[in-house]
């Protein structure tokens, strides 16, 4: 098992390698210049010279193998060597600084993470308390109202893009209750009536959209699950059916939705674009946007790893779930 | 029973959706009678009007002493939205309203346009100024009580520091409007309480320039030591100090106790809250998360507000000083025939426009150059001359399939126009030229492209014809034509002409002794440029609607969305 892990492990740098390099020379290749956009964009007489200062200024005037490798530089670590001790040290990474703002990466990442990931947890958490107990429903009261109803009300959120029911949720507030949440972001340890205030009602549309996967995959899963000899065979020795479901039936049926979930939360941290926008929430999804549009080339660049890592990550920990729920599979 | 449950489901869900969407839509269509829509429709009609605003307010006033003057409370945090960050802090180097709505709080200007009587510029750290009599030296004189917000007290030094790095800014330092001050030939501080430009030739515009909402006085000492401290950090002689700063969320400030005008401000603080989606500020209007958005709102969004808020909403509208002008790629055939383009200007049916297009977003104003009802533009009997003006719209269109034909353009010529992906009003204007050039047999492709791609294509030359704009802090032709000068002369002609005329012109009208002559030869420039060339040509203007809590006091909105952000008389009725 330790040597499995450590493999995934040593396997993520050429992946991560592979994912910057790519999106270093995307970014190269796509149309606009973000100083063009930065003393353009509201009209206005920039001359060439002040364009050229600037470009000059955030290094885009050097050899792209130039910036590839100055970034690579700070991203590995600069290698020092310890007079005290004979060991080479690699400093913490260091992201650079946004082109745009003129900040650390870092800082501009950090403000928005706690916001994206606690709105990633509950956004998670809120799908799979809505799909694993309306999945199961549905699959044990296969075509009844109940099954019926549970499959309306994935579709809906199937279809329901999660900005468009967070305009709803704005607009039902604003008519109903003249109200709408707060703007500005108060973190959970700070005050938590607050923090769940504002963020409650993006949980609400997120969660519900991104549980009709995971309510169609558990039912799916589950109807499989249940039609299988060893299930037979619980029922046949006697068992209750609740104690059949819970002992043999979902840890099974679980392997899929906990896929599915794992691949939703990693999309959740970065992917909340326009419900972020709707809600006026400072998450990684908004950043992420705002960066691409302005061609801000380090804070994308270092958004994109983020993201990289992130699904290496979950995809890592779906894995290792994968084992903790079926004991057939063994890591070697 | 299975089929009736899921059936009931499905229409409860669809009543549901239906009473959220519907309670929007029938309000905004609702709001179409109210007063609000009537005044921006006169004032659209009214090309003649103001420098001032329209304001519609329903609430009663307060704090009144016997002879009806209001007296301004004390305290409160005005909360505004901003559609966005300050890219930096240091506006000297940036170009958006986004680095002055939330940052010219901090900051005094040398001089500054007075907000009840635009465009008269008034002293702000200058108490007073002399201008000699050949006009090249304008010498100003500072109040001698104004402290920076670190306890220092501002001197001429700092002032004169602030305006070399603008005009003369060292050595890999930014400075967006440099070109304004060319005329500027020193600056010099002979003592603390004096500065002295000394100019290369007498120019009307520079009083103007001097009071650009962009040129925020900086202390000299950190200037020396660091010129892009600013960038970063604040520290200023305005009405309030700095607090914080949450990237992507906000920016706050307190009152500054030391400020040099007494009583102001009289705000407590300020919260300027950044979100980018305009349904999102609307909502953050009408919720009262947000008091005021000071550059606009659309038709739309201003019903949605007062719809909401009824008597607690004022709106403020007027012209603004912003258009958007269609640039035609004179580098590519056939469009570098005069009569190609002057066709296309004719097609326009601006009058008509100006009527239907301010239904629906924040446009409508027919002007040529400058913004209409400002001092140097065309009025309209005159304007009404010019190409693409003419109040008869047939007589106007068979000249242009006139022209069209003479030059050999057969029915149903195809072309593409490139358009930035923003709705308002960008989308909106655009798909009105396709239609204006569909009447004259021209069959032309709208193509929307994000940001990015769409500035590429236009400083590459890579289009037949895109859409431009411009907006100014001030109705000033050296601004307003710059835009017109030869490729080359104007870094911001996208339509790649080079025409000696049109630069002869302007530098005529830059040095021009009077006010008189100086409008004459915009109007020479005008009927040049219209008549004869028609390179590039606006559209419409621009109106500004300013719907906010009608507690918010003491801010006027100007034609220009840069001007008139420091704070400092604003005040809560609360």
């Amino acid at each position: 098992m330790q040597q499995y892990i450590a493999q995934r492990l040593l396997l993520m740098i050429p992946t991560l390698f592979g994912v910057a390099l790519f999106i270093f020379l995307l970014m190269r290749v796509l149309p606009g210049d973000i100083v063009e956009i930065r003393f353009t964009s509201e009209g206005g007489f920039v001359s060439e010279e002040m364009i050229q200062i600037e470009r000059a200024r955030l290094g885009l005037d050097q050899p792209l193998p130039v910036q590839f490798i100055k970034w690579m530089y700070g991203l590995i670590g600069q290698p020092s060597v310890d007079a005290q001790f004979p060991f080479i040290h690699l400093q913490a990474p260091d992201l650079g600084v946004s082109m745009w703002t003129g900040r650390p990466i870092t800082e501009e990442i950090a403000i928005r993470f706690q916001l994206s990931l606690q709105v990633a947890i509950m956004g998670t958490l809120l799908s799979i308390l809505i799909a694993i107990p309306l999945g199961t429903l549905a699959a044990m009261y296969q075509d009844t109202w109940i099954d019926y109803s549970v499959r309306i009300f994935s579709v809906g959120g199937l279809a329901i893009p999660s900005f468009w029911l967070g305009i709803l949720i704005i607009l039902f507030l604003l008519n109903t209750f003249n109200w709408i949440p707060p703007f500005i972001f108060t973190p959970i340890w700070e005050d938590p009536g607050k923090n769940l205030t504002q963020l409650i009602w993006p949980t609400l549309a997120i969660g519900y959209s991104y549980s009709a996967i995971a309510t169609r995959m558990m039912r799916s899963s589950m109807l499989e699950v249940l039609r299988d000899d060893y299930v037979r065979t619980a029922r046949a020795k006697g068992l209750l059916e609740h104690v059949t479901v819970v002992r043999h039936v979902l840890p099974n049926a679980m392997l899929p939705v906990i896929t599915v979930v794992g691949l939703e939360f990693a999309f959740l941290l970065g992917g909340l674009v326009v419900t972020e926008q709707v809600f006026n929430l400072n998450g990684i999804g908004k950043l992420f946007v705002e960066a691409i549009n302005h061609r801000d080339y380090t804070l994308t660049q270092a958004l994109v790893l983020l993201v990289a890592v992130t699904f290496i990550f979950v995809n890592f920990v779906v894995d290792l779930l994968y084992a903790a729920f079926d004991p057939r599979i063994k890591y070697e | 029973m299975k089929f009736r449950w899921s059936h009931s489901f499905i229409i409860l869900f669809a009543i549901g959706i239906f009473f959220l969407t519907g309670c929007d839509n029938t309000s905004s269509n609702q709001d179409q009678d109210t007063n609000t829509t009537q005044e921006t429709n006169q004032n659209t009609d009214n090309n003649t009007s103001a420098n001032t605003s329209t304001e519609t307010n329903t609430t009663t006033e307060t704090s009144t002493t016997d002879s009806g003057v209001i007296i301004p409370k004390s305290g409160g945090i005005l909360d505004f939205a901003v559609p966005r960050d300050p890219p930096s802090f240091d506006c000297h180097r940036e170009n958006t309203f986004a680095c002055i709505h939330p940052i010219a709080p901090f900051y005094s200007l040398l001089a500054r346009f007075d907000q009840n009587n635009y465009p008269a510029i008034v002293g702000d750290v200058a108490e007073s100024w002399d201008v000699s009599d050949d006009g090249l030296n304008y010498t100003f004189h500072l109040h001698d009580d104004i402290l920076f917000h670190d306890g220092s007290k501002l001197t001429a030094e700092d002032v004169k520091a602030t305006y070399e790095k603008i005009i003369f800014p060292p050595e890999g330092i930014v400075s967006a409007r440099k070109g304004s001050y060319l005329m500027v030939d020193s600056v010099e501080a002979p003592d603390d309480v004096t500065v002295v430009f000394n100019l290369k030739w007498p120019s009307i515009s520079f009083l103007a320039n001097i009071a650009s909402p962009w040129n925020f006085i900086y202390k000299a000492s950190i200037l020396a030591e660091d010129p892009t401290w600013y960038e970063s950090n604040v520290m200023g002689t305005g009405a309030f100090k700095f607090v914080e700063y949450v990237n992507g969320a906000f920016l706050s400030g307190e009152r500054f106790d030391d400020y040099f005008m007494p009583g102001r401000p009289y705000l407590d603080g300020f919260k300027a809250i950044f979100i980018n989606s305009m349904s999102a500020r609307v909502a953050a209007v009408r919720g009262g998360e947000a008091l005021i958005e000071f550059r606009g709102f659309t038709p739309t969004a201003r019903d949605d507000i007062v719809r909401q808020l009824g008597d607690e909403a004022v709106v403020q509208e007027g012209p603004w000083i912003c258009y958007l002008n269609v640039a035609i790629n004179n580098e590519r055939e056939p469009f570098n025939d005069s009569r190609i383009r002057r066709a296309l200007n004719l097609a326009l049916d601006r009058w008509g426009a100006s009527d239907t297009i301010s239904k629906i977003t924040f446009i409508g104003y027919v002007g040529g150059l400058m913004r209409p009802g400002s001092e140097f533009a065309a009025p309209e009997e005159e304007l009404t001359q010019y190409e693409g003006f003419w109040t008869d719209i047939e007589a106007s269109r068979t000249e242009a399939r006139r022209l069209l034909e003479e030059a050999g353009i057969d029915e149903g010529f195809s072309f593409q126009f490139k358009n930035r992906a923003i709705g308002d009003p960008f989308e909106h204007v655009g798909v009105w030229l396709i239609d204006q050039w569909s009447q004259i047999g021209l069959n032309v492709e709208q193509v929307v492209q994000e940001d990015a791609a769409f500035f590429a294509d236009r400083s590459g030359g890579n289009f037949d014809a895109t859409m431009d704009w411009e907006c100014g802090f001030m109705d000033e032709p050296d601004l307003q034509l710059f835009k017109f000068l030869s490729t080359g002369v104007s870094g911001s002609n996208y339509s790649r002409y080079s025409d000696p005329t049109l630069d002869s012109l302007y530098e005529r009208q830059s040095k021009a002794a009077t006010i008189e002559e100086r409008i004459g030869i915009v109007r020479e420039f005008e009927r040049y440029l219209f008549n004869e060339q028609a390179y590039t040509f606006p559209t419409l203007w621009y109106y500004r609607i300013s719907p906010h809590w009608a507690k918010v006091k003491g801010w006027t909105q100007l034609p220009s969305h840069y001007l008139n952000q420091d704070l400092r008389d604003v005040w809560l009725d609360e």
